[in-house]
């Protein structure tokens, strides 16, 4: 069957990008099962309207979106938050049980403070530091401007800045 | 700070679920889909019989209509445009069908050369490119019918179509052989597939009547199609026609793919014309609109199903 505009078929598509699909989901969920979820429903929706979306520029990025804003609609935020407690608890012990010089409880420490930032606030991190999105992809991911997107990158480092520093005091360590 | 931000956001996303899991479940919400398949698949069919223009008005016998099942309350009668594209996106062919509850239909094939408006005025033909609602409008204007909604597919998907079902069984009064479409067939029955069910679909000269011998043969064709179209192989005619198929917003296909629930019998009709005119405009026929409603009325009201038999 031709594909014009060399679009791509929906079974390659899910081939080559199911695997990032669910890693990003999982990023910005912080929960491999709502992430799934997410996953699996937004692709049945793009299946169904493939031939649009196949012959597109840019298809991942379009789906990609998609799951974005399901994962940031109304629908998910009970999941969301209940993942958010969960982690925020999590986070309260991590500093406290682990050695600071232990680059693996460093990096749990941080995982627990972006799991618990605004949800929006974790999607354009991950979306800058995990996928490498410019502001304009980020912006057109997450529907916005790219100066929404400045600001929304900005205070979710401030505040991993500050439990960084308050981290460290605690522990009596110089970053 | 930002490469612990790094290594956090890849340690969540390695977290990750099995990939395979959610194959299985696409897998499984694929078949689950099967009734939007076959409507999709049934819709496609019968734009592509789209051509229909009977131009022997067939003896519409009224009979009251026995109410075999009882269909889901939410089911509703539905009149639907069925639109066939050519290439540049006007409708080669133009079947206005009425789909009952209990999945019968009938339908009549609106000729393209149609002009709405009076002699020397807009083909019909032409509206839908410019706006699908200046072809509804037009339609309903000339039916005095309600247009519920509307399914346009490419004309030039139609022989895959056809190679989905395993080919559709077509009659011929004479052999057909003409050079612009590549239509190549012997006089009697023949199954057709691919280039030559385009071909076949497609052959305008050397009829004799023109496009309105060439709705005979979408008749034909769409009636035979229709006929093959089983649960088995819904899906993939589904999916070849869902690569083209453009429905109207709005339109909840999942309500009205209930009323199928077996082979589909479509009785075909054209609206009577009157004789060609030709206009410094180019040649096309003027509708009486009286009799018009009054023709779509009665085939839409019912009677027995009209064997469409061997084309010319």
């Amino acid at each position: 069957m031709d594909n014009e505009g060399g679009g791509v078929g929906f079974d390659q598509f899910v081939a080559e990008r199911l695997d990032r699909l669910l890693r990003y989901a999982t990023a910005i969920a912080c929960d491999k099962h709502l992430a799934q979820d997410i996953v699996q429903d937004v692709l049945i929706r793009a299946q169904n309207k493939w031939d649009r979306i196949g012959a597109m520029d840019a298809p991942y990025l379009y789906v990609k979106r998609m799951v974005t804003n399901d994962y940031l609609s109304w629908r998910r935020r009970k999941a969301a938050r209940e993942v958010a407690v969960e982690r925020g608890e999590l986070a309260k012990h991590v500093p406290s049980m682990a050695d600071p010089a232990d680059a693996h409880a460093e990096r749990e420490a941080m995982r627990a403070r972006i799991a618990v930032l605004p949800r929006k606030q974790r999607a354009a991190l991950v979306l800058r530091f995990y996928e490498d999105c410019s502001d304009a992809e980020i912006a057109q991911v997450l529907g916005c401007t790219e100066s929404t997107v400045r600001s929304q990158l900005s205070r979710a480092l401030q505040t991993l800045r500050a439990h960084e520093l308050a981290r460290s005091a605690t522990l009596g360590v110089h970053s | 700070m930002n490469d612990l931000i790094r290594s956090a956001i890849a340690a969540e996303a390695e977290e990750r679920v099995d990939s395979r899991t959610v194959l299985a479940e696409l897998h499984k919400a694929k078949k689950r889909r099967k009734p939007l398949g076959l409507i999709i698949g049934v819709a496609s069919l019968t734009a592509a019989a789209a051509a229909a223009a009977v131009i022997i008005p067939t003896a519409v016998k009224k009979t009251d209509a026995s109410p075999a099942t009882n269909p889901p309350a939410t089911v509703t009668a539905q009149n639907v445009l069925l639109l066939g594209l050519d290439s540049y996106g006007f409708t080669d062919t133009i079947v206005y069908a009425r789909f009952e509850t209990d999945g019968s239909v009938s339908a009549v094939s609106l000729p393209r050369d149609v002009w709405t408006g009076g002699a020397g005025g807009q083909k019909i033909n032409h509206l839908f490119q410019e706006d699908p609602a200046k072809l509804t409008d037009a339609v309903e204007k000339m039916t005095g019918t309600k247009v519920d909604h509307y399914a346009a597919v490419k004309m030039s998907e139609l022989g895959k179509v056809a190679d989905a079902v395993g080919g559709v069984e077509i009659c011929l009064t004479a052999p057909a052989k003409d050079q612009f479409s590549g239509v190549d067939l012997p006089a009697g029955r023949s199954t057709v597939k691919g280039e030559q069910a385009l071909a076949f679909l497609r052959q305008r000269y050397g009829l004799r009547n023109g496009d309105l011998d060439r709705i005979k043969r979408h008749q034909a064709f769409l009636t035979a199609l229709a006929a093959k179209i089983t649960k088995e192989n819904a899906l993939p005619v589904a999916r070849e026609i869902g690569r083209t198929i453009h429905v109207d917003q709005g339109w909840d296909v999942l309500e009205f793919a209930q009323r199928f629930r077996g082979p589909v019998k479509i009785r075909t009709a054209t609206l009577p014309v009157g004789p060609e005119e030709i206009t410094s405009t180019g040649a096309g026929f003027v509708v009486d609109q009286a009799q018009a409603k009054q023709f779509v009325e009665k085939q839409f009201g019912g009677g027995a199903p009209a064997e469409p038999g061997c084309v010319s």
